[in-house]
């Protein structure tokens, strides 16, 4: 455990979150939060707008996980049994970026994220009176299935988060680790030499936004066959 | 003689404050208001009252259902008047029943419902709301045996906010 304080309280300020990480990650919280107090408060038609943005954040983050910084890359994170079970058994870890562990929780809340949008997308409310922007490519029967199913995967999803803040409680006050700043300052304090993360050009994520807008776009748009 | 007192009492109530409303809303609000201020127990067996409960849900769902569909037919880009013909129609024949379903002791209290229990603590607040959903869906019908497009969105909308204005008021949430 003291390996752990000393590489966070350590004297090399290094970057570990990318700004597009970073905004990511709060903008992301703030529409979870903002989708969930819509739907508990009969604002549905915000509601729907929420879960587009959310699915621009979305998009966005599965390209970034490609052509992104080091540390948002899905290639640097995205680790086998084998390392998850090394890291639990308390072996060294020093490289900057999600660990072994933390990394599942993050490969879960993406994936729970993009089937609650997906769902969200095709459901219409129990009044027929709003509807997500697919709705019109299924049954009423789907529709409402799928906002059943979108109901039930919100608690999955607030229980990951659960998690999530537990996991940084525990990382704050047993560990000794302040993770929360991080992901605010995009740097973190660590004894050298750790590598850094790699950082990805500005005009990278500029396209990958202006792609993410795209598809959104022609989402919302009830996604018209192309050439019409 | 008690119930005719009280609907007597319901009625003086409700004409001093929807003098302009129908015939049909006044005499289904009345029966409402009459029950919820007489503290008479209610004249439904439980089993009655269950099997109200059930065929008010399918109903509401059957509305619910069909304005779905027009809703889609729009959304598809190409809309289908059969289609909207359809559900204009079974909405508005239901539509001014919707008070009739509501009577006294068919609330949370007796079986499982989202009625919230304030229907019946402001009897005629709901029944002015349901009777703003027959006329919206009046007029929705009335738009789509004249098949203006236009109009008909007008009026489709409309009805929606007529239909989450109660809802949001009178129903529990879903979950």
């Amino acid at each position: 455990m003291r390996r752990s304080t000393e590489s966070y309280s350590g004297r090399v300020s290094v970057r570990v979150w990318d700004l597009p990480i970073r905004l990511f990650h709060w903008l992301l919280t703030g529409l979870i939060a903002f989708s969930w107090w819509t739907a508990e408060n009969d604002h549905l038609d915000w509601h729907i707008w929420s879960g587009c943005a959310i699915l621009t954040l979305l998009i966005f983050r599965l390209l970034w996980g490609f052509f992104g910084s080091s540390t948002a890359r899905f290639a640097s994170f995205v680790r086998g049994p084998k390392s998850v079970v090394r890291y639990l058994r308390g072996s060294r870890w020093d490289a900057v970026g999600h660990t072994p562990l933390g990394a599942l929780s993050v490969i879960a809340l993406l994936l729970l994220l993009s089937l609650q949008v997906g769902l969200g997308l095709i459901a219409e409310d129990e009044d027929g009176i709003y509807f997500g922007p697919l709705a019109h490519l299924v049954s009423t029967d789907t529709s409402d299935t799928a906002r059943d199913i979108h109901a039930l995967n919100f608690d999955l999803i607030l229980a990951l988060i659960a998690l999530h803040i537990g996991a940084l409680l525990y990382y704050r006050f047993v560990r000794g680790k302040g993770l929360t700043l991080p992901m605010i300052i995009g740097r973190a304090r660590v004894d050298a030499p750790v590598q850094p993360m790699q950082p990805a050009k500005w005009w990278v994520a500029a396209l990958c936004l202006a792609v993410a807008l795209g598809i959104t776009r022609w989402v919302i748009a009830g996604a018209p066959p192309f050439g019409s | 003689m008690v119930r005719t007192a009280c609907v007597a009492l319901g009625a003086i109530v409700l004409l001093s404050c929807s003098a302009s409303k129908s015939n049909q809303a006044n005499a289904a609000s009345n029966s409402v208001a009459a029950s919820a201020e007489s503290r008479t127990p209610p004249k439904l067996t439980h089993d009655q009252a269950l099997a109200l409960m059930k065929q008010r849900n399918e109903n509401m769902k059957a509305m619910g259902d069909a304005a779905g569909k027009v809703g889609k037919s729009f959304q598809s880009g190409n809309p289908d008047l059969n289609v909207i013909r359809q559900a204009a129609a079974q909405i508005a024949s239901l539509a001014p029943k919707v008070v009739s379903w509501f009577p006294a002791g068919t609330g949370p209290d007796v079986g499982k419902t989202r009625a919230k229990a304030e229907i019946w603590q402001k009897p005629e607040d709901f029944a002015s709301k349901a009777h703003d959903f027959s006329q919206a869906a009046t007029d929705f019908n009335d738009a789509a045996k004249l098949g203006d497009m236009n109009r008909i969105k007008v009026t489709f909308g409309a009805m929606g906010k007529t239909c989450k204005a109660c809802h949001d008021l009178y129903r529990a949430p879903e979950h």
